[in-house]
């Protein structure tokens, strides 16, 4: 079965993040968002034969496709649920790719996304809830801050083995936060910060600063992946999927073989050969970030710089959407927000944005292809695809 | 030092500490399996461990926002390699938090 090229994306949308739920439904927020896809994709309803959803919070996951499938009334052909974490946007896309390059179904729509409750998630419930039996048989015990210390082990580690400093993840953060000034959607984009800024904000689990991490937020994201035979016809400008590709070694980050490398070595080198294509061949970069150092890691891993070189690679070059190495232009989740599964969504939409041409004034001058990865977990599970402009 | 939870089946007398070995594999293992998960066909064994590692990564958790540990601010949470060549979690204690550094040799402390 030949995948490259012989799918695209047609149709995206994506709510902006909020704080508070406000009285709304995982449920509601799919409907909403489902619409305006079907809508930019010139599609009627009944023309989408396959869903893939992300789990909620609030309801129970038992049936799940088939829950959302009722409720916004439709009558897919193939239906699944994905949870591979931060991975699910990206990983969404390449089931859809695999069922619609398979011929189950013509136009796949992948929801992800959710609510989001100050109460029920700083419950330790909830903490416990998202926890493996090894970690919470053997890691809890010593007080671990989830997600934060995941990463501050990794970025220490990399501090230590390649001299990666403060600065250069804090310009992450700062670049990002320039993009999301000319992103209404985003959580925080009032005000530039700097570097000074960020190592000025409360250290939280060292050496991880409070304007480092991300912020989760309640959201919704939809993209519809449709044969390519069928792309010609719709009205957008269609994005091919040239390369696809996952990987994953772990899931605590304590049993990562080298927590300063990820799996994305594989993912990308999966997506790359898939494409025929190589790093030097890409022209936007859409890299999941909860963290800075998840970036670096990324570009080393994916070989758009040397391994241990991120630091560097991040001091050289600008990553805002008027820069040489344009990466994130949304804003990245760290000025976006990281609404639910459909943070990892964020990324997708907006290399599918940005490849259309359609990303207003946050707009990039080379847009005919880009690399996307999701990143799951603790570095864990890696979904990377590979977008252009033209099916070659 | 850190410190490592005694937990069944790697659990032994006080003062002692052991992690399971898988004899076909010649392999430690670490968290405890039913099954070697290298072969997926041996019952591990367990063996006593010299109980010596050294920091393969560490954090500073300055805050907590586990309702058990928000008095303990700051604590170190940490990676620790084993002689074994396994790694496992833990926190660096009797060490003051400026002093820990990586790769570091630390021991095992029991908390009985």
């Amino acid at each position: 079965m030949k995948l490259k090229g012989n799918t695209a994306i047609t149709g995206i949308a994506e709510l902006a993040p909020s704080i508070k739920s406000e009285g709304r439904t995982t449920l509601g927020l799919f409907a909403e968002v489902a619409g305006r896809a079907i809508g930019d994709a010139g599609l009627s309803k009944t023309a989408i034969d396959g869903l893939i959803v992300t789990p909620p919070f609030e309801d129970t996951t038992f049936m799940w496709p088939a829950q959302v499938a009722e409720y916004l009334a439709l009558r897919p052909g193939f239906l699944d649920m994905v949870e591979l974490g931060g991975a699910s946007g990206c990983g969404s896309v390449t089931r859809a790719v695999l069922a619609v390059a398979a011929g189950m179904c013509r136009h796949c729509l992948c929801l992800s996304g959710g609510i989001w409750d100050d109460r029920i998630f700083h419950s330790d419930e909830t903490k416990v809830a998202a926890m493996s039996k090894a970690e919470i048989d053997y890691e809890l015990p010593h007080g671990p801050m989830g997600f934060n210390s995941g990463y501050a082990l990794i970025a220490r580690r990399h501090m230590h083995q390649y001299g990666t400093t403060a600065e250069q993840m804090a310009k992450i953060a700062v670049e990002q936060r320039e993009n999301a000034l000319l992103n209404p959607d985003a959580l925080f984009n009032k005000k530039p910060i700097s570097i000074a800024d960020v190592l000025s904000s409360p250290l939280v689990v060292d050496p991880l600063h409070l304007w480092e991490i991300v912020r989760p937020c309640a959201g919704a994201a939809a993209v519809i992946v449709s044969r390519t035979e069928e792309a010609a016809d719709m009205p957008q400008a269609p994005v091919f999927i040239l390369g696809v590709g996952e990987a994953c070694t772990h899931n605590s980050i304590v049993y990562s073989d080298d927590i300063t490398t990820s799996p994305v070595k594989d993912s990308a080198a999966r997506a790359f050969a898939m494409a025929s294509m190589g790093p030097a061949d890409i022209e936007y970069l859409s890299l999941y970030d909860c963290y800075p150092i998840t970036v670096i890691i990324t570009l080393e891993d994916a070989g758009f710089c040397a391994k241990g070189e991120g630091g560097a690679f991040v001091e050289n070059h600008d990553f805002t959407y008027k820069g040489d190495r344009p990466l994130n232009t949304h804003g990245g989740q760290l000025s976006f927000g990281q609404p639910s599964y459909a943070g990892g969504t964020s990324h997708v939409i907006e290399a599918v944005r940005q490849l259309r041409g359609a990303a207003g004034k946050r707009q990039v001058t080379r847009n005919r292809t880009a690399f996307v990865n999701g990143n799951g977990g603790i570095m864990s599970t890696q979904s990377s695809l590979i977008l252009g402009k033209e099916r070659i | 030092m850190t410190v490592t939870p005694g937990k069944k089946p790697g659990d032994t007398p006080a003062g002692t500490f052991a992690i399971q070995f898988c004899p076909v594999c010649t392999r430690y293992i670490f968290y405890p399996r039913e099954l070697c998960p290298y072969c997926l066909k041996t019952t591990p064994e367990i063996r006593h461990a010299t109980g010596r590692g050294k920091v393969y990564s560490y954090t500073v958790v300055r805050v907590s926002a586990l309702e058990t540990f928000e008095d303990k601010v700051p604590y170190i949470f940490a990676i620790v390699e084993l002689d074994e060549g396994v790694r496992i979690p833990g926190n660096i204690v009797q060490c003051p938090i400026e002093n820990v550094k990586m790769d570091m040799p630390v021991e095992l402390l029991r908390p009985d």
